[in-house]
């Protein structure tokens, strides 16, 4: 491609972070961007491989070594085309992603793997900047309508290709703002929520319809659905998981998404009654995942007395480890800016009890160190250790534990069937629900994931619909049969 | 093709050789009056003294006798009386248009309505078809390299709309006639061609020079519309539009075809003689003709109404982009094309600064070039070197057209498992129309197709090899982990609904289930098993030798590939363990064969074509020629090393049988193994080659192939091994050579399952090569040619050699896997043994339902076709090759020299020669190689005079110590292989011919040699000292390409030589006795050499060789230059390899470079 030997020459340039005195300060993102030398200099570490394990492992099918090879030219605005022909959002992935693109990048089985992400969204925050990204109005218009609920970025993608294809669309979303997590469950020093709006201006123009504050089963008779041709639900995984513990309903004990999203909502002038606070607190984040790791950026961010982290599960190894090879995504210890900006992680831990006084406010955990037991081709048992009880103290306890699966409302109300894991039944690569003019995508068909994920499932959804409606499609696919099988 | 043609008619007796002269015919006039033509000198006894003349037939010379005059008449004689009795250069002058004189015209080619974009998606363009052919050939004036074979569908398989091209198969030379070396051997090829009208060939008049020239068929837009408006006498020139109503379809399609017929028959009754076939103006309501359908269907078309003659077709096409569209359209009748959509592109590429440093038309002319040269290529590969007789020659095999279809369109060509018609072609271009004009206007900034053809990509064409495939296998060998391997072997077998190759298929019938238990062990089946032929040098050190511990700790075997072995690793290692590869490769460059190391090989393959590039030869660039590669090929450190396209000492079925007879007899333990790639005829080959006494004949497919190679050989030369293998096993079966000889097969195995259907067609050994370097860690970058790999494989760059993770163990993992899995199926099947599985094509299933429209077509039960032989011959290998070694000279040599050999006493021994002893000294080299190594015995311990005219190969792989004296003559190949022997030709005390005007050796002497010495005292034939590397000779004459592609070693001619001396010879030295200089001005081939002053050290050098020569051989000339040495040095000629020379001045400067292991 353009440099052959490109990875031989250059290393691994990521762009870099203001210094953490100063980003937790205020809640805008802290990134340093790189010169453009250097992004094209990174895109020529890309060795155009014959099988570009990068592109089979996005989920969205990006055409990886095609952008790089762009970027390297110089060639930013058809890089830009190429990255949004699969991708509807790169701002949104850009940015939050965590690249399985990166971790199946055979340059990285030896050494650093090509920067892909920050290529990324350095390709589309040049193409917002010289005006590249304009609507894209079809055609022609068909005279089909199409509702999507919720308008997270499975909504969004969907709503884009269905209106690309000529149809009709509205978003229906429960909440005051569009973006769904990516507007009050992301922290603004994540994804500044501009990004979010300048891209919703496009879509409008594109001629796409916004409902806010409606939510579909609650102050909005699904009947009402009725007057569209197809219904694609998106309405993500957001049942939280809680810890059945003793003392989980002191004061003081809060599920984190509450935690975040109302900071998010207070820093735009939104009227939140009793803010949870951590500022002056000794903290401590119940789970190890990115949102434990949102909340101790948060938490810092609050200006809390102390802030400790808890993960149940046994520290993972520095390296990927052998279990995990390359190109699957790897078990691999990750440490987050967040973690960066000051935290106490401790792994293998399990909360006991949540210690409250008299009035019911929260003053200490209690805990134990545990160790899990492996029995081949049996489920691995948790157990405590003796001698291993400790109390910790706390005034706030923030429990980031993921989610159960999405909430059952819609189902019920439409008479949808749900699987085991009670996520809203419809086959990968069809999409459809029991119910045959009803499409359901992202974290509410396969639970909670990636936004790589939901923007692809979205996209192919809408495909899906639009074959469901029309007889055929020229929406583009990915080509699941090309998806790097997992473990 | 090699001929040797004698002809008589009672008043003439003469003969006539080809102009390569790829065949011997040698003669001898004696003073009695008898003259005496064979292949062979020695067929008749004739006492030296008695003899007048020794003399060869020359190339493309003619050798005629008067037997009315009772004389001899010079080929110069009696051309020059033909080429004088007219004034043909005149007419030529005078008449003969070139198209450069032809003027441009005002007129500007059309303009077409509809927008680039659209028409590229109409005309099945892809970025890779923009990105990986079009523009490096613009850029380059090169055909793109590739790597790593082809695993993407055949075009009757793929469901992406192909050109039709696509479907047709280059047929390449192999064993029955060679390949030839264009590049080497410009000056026997041409690629102009002349235009316009045939006439009587018996009028012999000016009027048939009246014809427009054209150098490079491959014309630019403005040449086309100079032809196009051409207003010059006799010359006239019409466009037919190639264009059929879409909304029509099928009939559409058919009716203009029939149109386009009477249209030209118009125009030729207006007197045209040059046909436009133009598919310019197409809409969303006119879509394009494929330009070979067109093609072919005018030229036989007209054919059939002999009106063919009146005419020359020129295409004017969007269609052709890469070498292989050229060629098709060439074979089938086209005189010239003009590919003017991929003008259009590469002027756009040019703008937009994908190609740099250079102007529109200056990158369309290197991409014609680049075109020209790749046709030329395709041309050479079947041994064709001129494109006017390579033009309508139809040198393809269809895979995947229906007979009725073929009839009518393309009659003449093979096409055995049927497939498509017109009908699903016009379907085809409705796809295309479908992308070309969507409803909806969605990424209209994307619309090309991507493409995937090179490098893999969701949406583009599917590959065997993708993401989950090498994951998971990889996965598998590590981990030990059956699960992923059977996902792996599920993805690759499980074509049912993605149709990717033939075996794809085939069901298993006939199920016949015994227990698994009783199914032969896995580590009998492995042994069965064989690693491709990768050369060290192409692939790292640790890869090479990873492989070859896999394979000797499993018994099975893995394959020096051709580029020599480190001798290190004949020895065994202190654990155990033994690098030595178990075959030991011979191919065409016979880099580091030697005695020494045929002798450590359980097996010898000759490698006479290779999957990824049949027909063409390779070429190691200096730069990675290094001092470890070097030694390993003996040759020079950092100049480069070139395999050429054919075997010089194989132009016939029976000179293989030499060879195999020569390597036999430098290793009677091996098996000899003949490499063939499959194509239609290779059963007769195959036959061939059972007759020639190899023990095992190898059919490798098409898509193998792991090294560099054009990208149009990767994929469009040569067949898939299901075909060429059921074509052996018949043959073989019907003309009882089957038990005879072991059937292997290699190309794309993967699985079990892929074993097992080449089983039960026929085969009973398995070569992989790509899936055990996938298991040692390659992931298909296909970048093995810019020695960038960056696992450490394909490289020899030090650092990345470091990434080398593969270990024995996997590769074991891999085979055991594959066996496990053949198992199962053999079980199933009901076979004990996979002995009593080959061949049985029964228990294949062909009937399949095939949904899929294109392959509904396809009927491979010629494939399963079972001859009634089936029932009275064996059916497998079931006894032993008799290779007649008893007679061998050498035996009674070793009976007679056990002092010499066993205790290294110095012996003097004598015998008779006769031309039916063959390949003498070789069985005495071997004896010498495995009790002393390579360095064999002191100088001169052996002395053995013979007298007499020796059989080829006399010398073959003769090993140090040895001495020959030869008092006679020999026939071809002495001293091939050389390998540190003595050898000394001479005149008979006897005779008084004179030696230096007398030819005394035959063709291709010391071809390979590698260390040694020769002195000849008299001329040698054709390409004398061709790929030496380290000999010394010295030869009183040549003929013509001598010192081709030698590498070392020094060559001294003290008389004549022929034409294209030194032609890519990249090292060595050689001295020419120049007096008149005829040498210097025109027989040199001066691409890679520069002539060179002689030094004082060098004078004394070659002053001292000399006087060896003339020591040993009585040499007169010798003698008689050495009398006024100072004179005659001066007419001397130093030839000096410009590589060469730049290496020896590297070597003498730089600090020495040491090999380091890497692997642990």
């Amino acid at each position: 491609m353009g440099k052959v030997t490109g990875f031989k020459e250059f290393e691994r340039q990521d762009e870099t972070y203001t210094s953490v005195i100063d980003r937790v300060k205020n809640y805008q993102e802290f990134t340093v961007p790189l010169s453009e030398k250097e992004i094209t200099k990174q895109g020529s570490r890309c060795m155009d491989c014959g099988i570009p394990f990068c592109h089979s492992s996005c989920p969205l099918g990006n055409l990886i070594p095609d952008f790089n090879h762009m970027v390297h030219q110089g060639e930013w605005q058809k890089a830009s085309w190429i990255l949004h022909s699969t991708n509807n959002f790169p701002e949104f992935t850009g940015r939050l992603c965590p690249a399985p693109c990166e971790q199946a990048c055979v340059l990285g089985l030896i050494e650093d793997p090509v920067s892909i992400e920050n290529i990324e969204k350095n390709i589309v925050e040049r193409a917002f900047k010289e005006g590249w990204i304009k609507p894209q109005l079809p055609k022609n218009r068909t005279t089909k309508t199409i509702a999507v609920i919720g308008s997270g970025p499975a909504g969004l993608a969907a709503a884009q290709q269905l209106n690309r294809a000529g149809h009709t669309v509205t978003v229906f979303e429960r909440d005051d703002e569009v973006g769904g997590l990516l507007r009050y469950g992301i922290p603004n020093f994540k994804m500044e929520k501009g990004i979010i709006d300048r891209r919703i201006v496009v879509l409008k123009a594109e001629g796409i319809i916004f409902k806010t504050n409606i939510n579909v089963g609650v102050n909005y008779d699904v009947k009402d659905l009725k007057e569209f041709d197809s219904i694609v639900l998106c309405g993500g995984s957001t049942e939280k998981r809680s810890l059945p513990t003793l003392g989980i309903d002191a004061d003081g004990v809060v599920q984190a998404m509450d935690f975040l999203t109302q900071q998010t909502k207070v820093l735009f002038g939104k009227e939140v009654k009793n803010q949870i606070m951590a500022t002056g607190k000794d903290v401590i984040v119940i789970g190890g995942g990115d949102t434990g790791s949102d909340c101790i950026g948060t938490s810092n961010r609050h200006g809390a007395k102390s802030v400790v982290n808890f993960e149940i599960m046994p520290k993972p190894p520095g390296h990927r480890s052998p279990t995990t090879p390359w190109p699957f995504w790897p078990l691999q210890l990750k440490t987050s800016s967040s973690h960066k900006e000051g935290a106490d992680r401790n792994w293998l831990i399990n909360t006991k009890e949540f210690v409250k006084d008299e009035q019911g406010k929260l003053i200490a955990l209690k805990t134990v160190n545990v160790e899990w037991k492996m029995v081949p081709g049996q489920r691995p048992e948790l157990v405590e250790i003796t001698g291993t009880e400790k109390t910790w103290p706390c005034d706030l306890a923030l429990l980031a534990l993921g989610f159960t699966g999405p909430e059952s409302t819609l189902a019920d109300k439409l008479g949808l069937k749900t699987d085991a894991r009670s996520n809203y039944k419809a086959e990968y690569g069809k999409y459809q629900t029991n119910v045959p003019n009803i499409f359901t995508a992202g974290d509410m068909r396969r639970g909670q994931s990636l936004i790589v994920w939901a923007i692809s499932e979205g996209r192919e959804a809408a495909r899906q619909v639009d074959i469901f409606l029309m007889g055929k499609s020229e929406l583009p696919s990915k080509d699941i049969a090309g998806d790097l099988v997992a473990m | 093709m090699p001929a040797s043609v004698p002809f008589t008619d009672g008043d003439y007796i003469g003969a006539l050789l080809d102009r390569n002269g790829l065949r011997p015919s040698r003669y001898t006039i004696t003073k009695s009056g008898k003259l005496i033509m064979s292949s062979e000198i020695g067929v008749v006894d004739i006492a030296p003294e008695d003899v007048k003349k020794h003399g060869r037939l020359e190339p493309g010379k003619m050798f005629l006798v008067d037997m009315n005059q009772g004389r001899i008449i010079e080929d110069e004689e009696i051309k020059s009386k033909i080429v004088s009795e007219r004034p043909y250069q005149e007419w030529l002058n005078n008449t003969r248009l070139h198209l450069k004189d032809v003027p441009y015209t005002s007129e500007t080619c059309p303009i077409e309505s509809i927008d680039i974009k659209t028409r590229q998606r109409l005309f099945n363009y892809t970025f890779e078809d923009i990105q990986e052919v079009i523009t490096p050939m613009a850029q380059d004036a090169k055909e793109a390299l590739g790597s790593m074979g082809t695993d993407t569908p055949l075009a009757v398989l793929s469901d992406r709309p192909q050109l039709i091209s696509n479907y047709f198969k280059q047929l390449f030379a192999q064993v029955t006639n060679p390949p030839l070396d264009g590049i080497r051997e410009e000056i026997v090829t041409d690629i102009s061609l002349n235009l316009g009208k045939d006439r009587n060939i018996f009028s012999i008049t000016d009027r048939q020079c009246r014809k427009l020239r054209i150098q490079n068929p491959v014309i630019s837009n403005a040449d086309l519309e100079k032809i196009r408006s051409i207003d010059i006498e006799s010359f006239k020139a019409e466009t037919i539009q190639i264009l059929y109503s879409k909304a029509q379809g099928l009939n559409g399609l058919e009716d203009a075809l029939d149109s386009i017929i009477v249209q030209v028959e118009k125009a030729l009754a207006a007197k045209t003689n040059i046909i436009i076939l133009s598919d310019r103006g197409v809409s969303q309501e006119l879509a394009p003709i494929p330009a070979l359908l067109a093609c072919s269907f005018v030229n036989h078309q007209l054919n059939r109404l002999r009106k063919r003659s009146y005419f020359d077709i020129i295409i004017e096409s969007a269609e052709p982009r890469e070498p292989h569209h050229f060629a098709t359209l060439f074979g089938y009748g086209a005189s010239a094309v003009n590919p003017y959509m991929v003008n259009e592109i590469i002027r756009m590429q040019v703008k937009e600064g994908f190609i740099k440093d250079m102007d529109e038309q200056k990158a369309v002319d290197n991409f014609n070039k680049a075109i020209g040269k790749g046709i030329l290529k395709v041309m050479n590969k079947i041994g064709i070197s001129t494109l006017h007789s390579y033009r309508g020659s139809q040198i393809f095999e269809i895979v995947g057209f229906n007979s009725q279809f073929v009839e009518k369109y393309f009659p003449y060509t093979a096409s055995r498992i049927e497939g498509i018609g017109l009908y699903e072609i016009e379907k085809e271009i409705d796809q295309r129309y479908k992308q070309a004009y969507p409803n909806n206007q969605i990424d209209k900034n994307l619309s090309l197709n991507i493409g995937g053809d090179y490098r893999w990509r969701r949406n583009g064409e599917r590959h065997l090899f993708n993401p989950t495939t090498i994951s998971k296998l990889q996965q598998a060998v590590r981990l030990s982990d059956q699960d992923s391997y059977d996902v792996y072997a599920k993805a690759i077998n499980d074509q049912a609904e993605n149709l990717m190759t033939i075996r794809g298929l085939f069901e298993f019938d006939n199920l016949d289930p015994i227990p698994l238990e009783e199914v032969e062990d896995w580590t009998e089946i492995v042994k069965r098993f064989k690693t491709g032929a990768m050369s060290y040098g192409s692939i790292s050190r640790e890869a090479h030798e990873n492989l070859a511990i896999a394979m000797n700790r499993i018994g099975g075997k893995s394959n020096s590939g051709e580029g020599g072995e480190d001798r290190k690793r004949f020895q065994k290692d202190i654990n155990g363990d033994s690098r030595n590869s178990a075959i030991k490769q011979v191919a065409s460059g016979r880099f580091g064969v030697t005695s020494h190391y045929l002798t450590n090989a359980r097996e010898i393959q000759i490698k006479m074509a290779q999957g990824a590039k049949p027909g063409e030869g390779g070429q190691l660039p200096g730069y990675k020629v290094l001092p470890w590669i070097a030694a390993a090929r003996n040759s020079t450190p950092f100049v480069g090393l070139i395999s050429p396209p054919p075997h010089h000492d194989i132009y016939s079925i029976e000179d293989l049988a030499q060879l195999i007879f020569d390597l036999k007899n430098a290793n009677r333990e091996a098996r000899i193994n003949v490499k063939l790639v499959s194509e239609v005829g290779v059963g007769t080959i195959a036959a061939g080659v059972a007759k020639a006494k190899a023990d095992v004949v190898l059919i490798s497919g098409y898509d193998g192939g792991t090294g560099a190679s054009p990208l149009t050989s990767l994929k469009h030369a040569g067949l898939p091994w299901e075909l060429g293998l059921a074509e052996a096993q018949q043959t073989l079966v019907l003309n009882n050579l089957r038990s005879r000889i072991v059937v292997e097969c290699d190309g794309q195995l993967k699985t079990g399952r892929d074993v097992a259907i080449a089983a039960l067609l026929g085969a009973e050994e398995f070569g992989f090569a790509t899936a055990p370097l996938v298991a040692s860690g390659c992931i298909m970058m296909r970048k093995c040619h810019l020695n960038t790999c960056p696992v450490g494989i394909a490289t020899q760059d030090k650092e990345l050699r470091k990434n080398f993770k593969g270990t024995p163990e996997h590769v074991i993992n891999f085979f055991f896997y594959v066996a496990e899995e053949l198992r199962l199926i053999m079980a199933q099947l009901g076979f004990r043994t996979l002995e009593e599985m080959v061949g049985q094509t029964h228990k294949i299933n062909s009937n399949k339902a095939i949904k899929h429209y294109k392959a509904k077509g396809l009927d491979l039960s010629s494939i399963l076709y079972r001859p009634a032989a089936y029932r009275e011959m064996p059916v497998r290998n079931t006894e032993q090759q008799e290779h007649n070694l008893e007679n061998v000279l050498d035996f009674t040599i070793l009976k007679d020299s056990h002092r010499a050999l066993y205790r290294k006493e110095k012996m003097n021994l004598c015998y008779p020669i006769k031309n039916t002893n063959r390949t003498v000294g070789a069985i005495i080299s071997n004896e010498i190689s495995k009790i002393y190594g390579h360095l064999g015995l002191p100088e001169d311990t052996l002395n053995i005079n013979f007298t007499g005219s020796a059989g080829q190969s006399f010398g073959a792989f003769s090993a140090h110590g040895l001495t020959f004296i030869l008092e006679g003559n020999t026939n071809d190949y002495l001293g091939k292989g050389l390998s540190g022997a003595k050898l000394i030709v001479k005149k008979p005390t006897k005779a008084d011919f004179i030696a230096e005007d007398n030819i005394i050796v035959g063709n291709v002497c010391l071809f390979g040699a590698v260390e040694g010495q020769a002195y000849i005292n008299g001329i040698a034939g054709e390409r004398f000292a061709v790929r030496n590397s380290g000999a010394i000779a010295v030869v009183e004459g040549v003929g013509d390409h001598c010192c081709e592609y030698m590498t070392g070693g020094k060559v001294i001619v003290l008389g004549k030589t022929g034409r294209n001396f030194a032609a890519g010879m990249s090292g060595g030295i050689a001295y020419i006795y120049d007096p008149e200089n005829k040498f210097i001005n025109g027989l040199c081939n001066t691409e890679t050499i520069e002539f060179e002053d002689i030094s004082n050290e060098d004078a004394a050098d070659l002053k001292a060789i000399i006087e060896k020569h003339v020591l040993y051989t009585d040499s007169k000339k010798g003698e008689s230059l050495l009398v006024d040495w100072t004179t005659s040095l001066q007419k001397f000629v130093k030839i000096m390899p410009t590589e060469y020379k730049k290496a020896l001045l590297r070597l003498e400067t730089e600090e020495p470079m040491f090999e380091e292991l890497t692997l642990a």
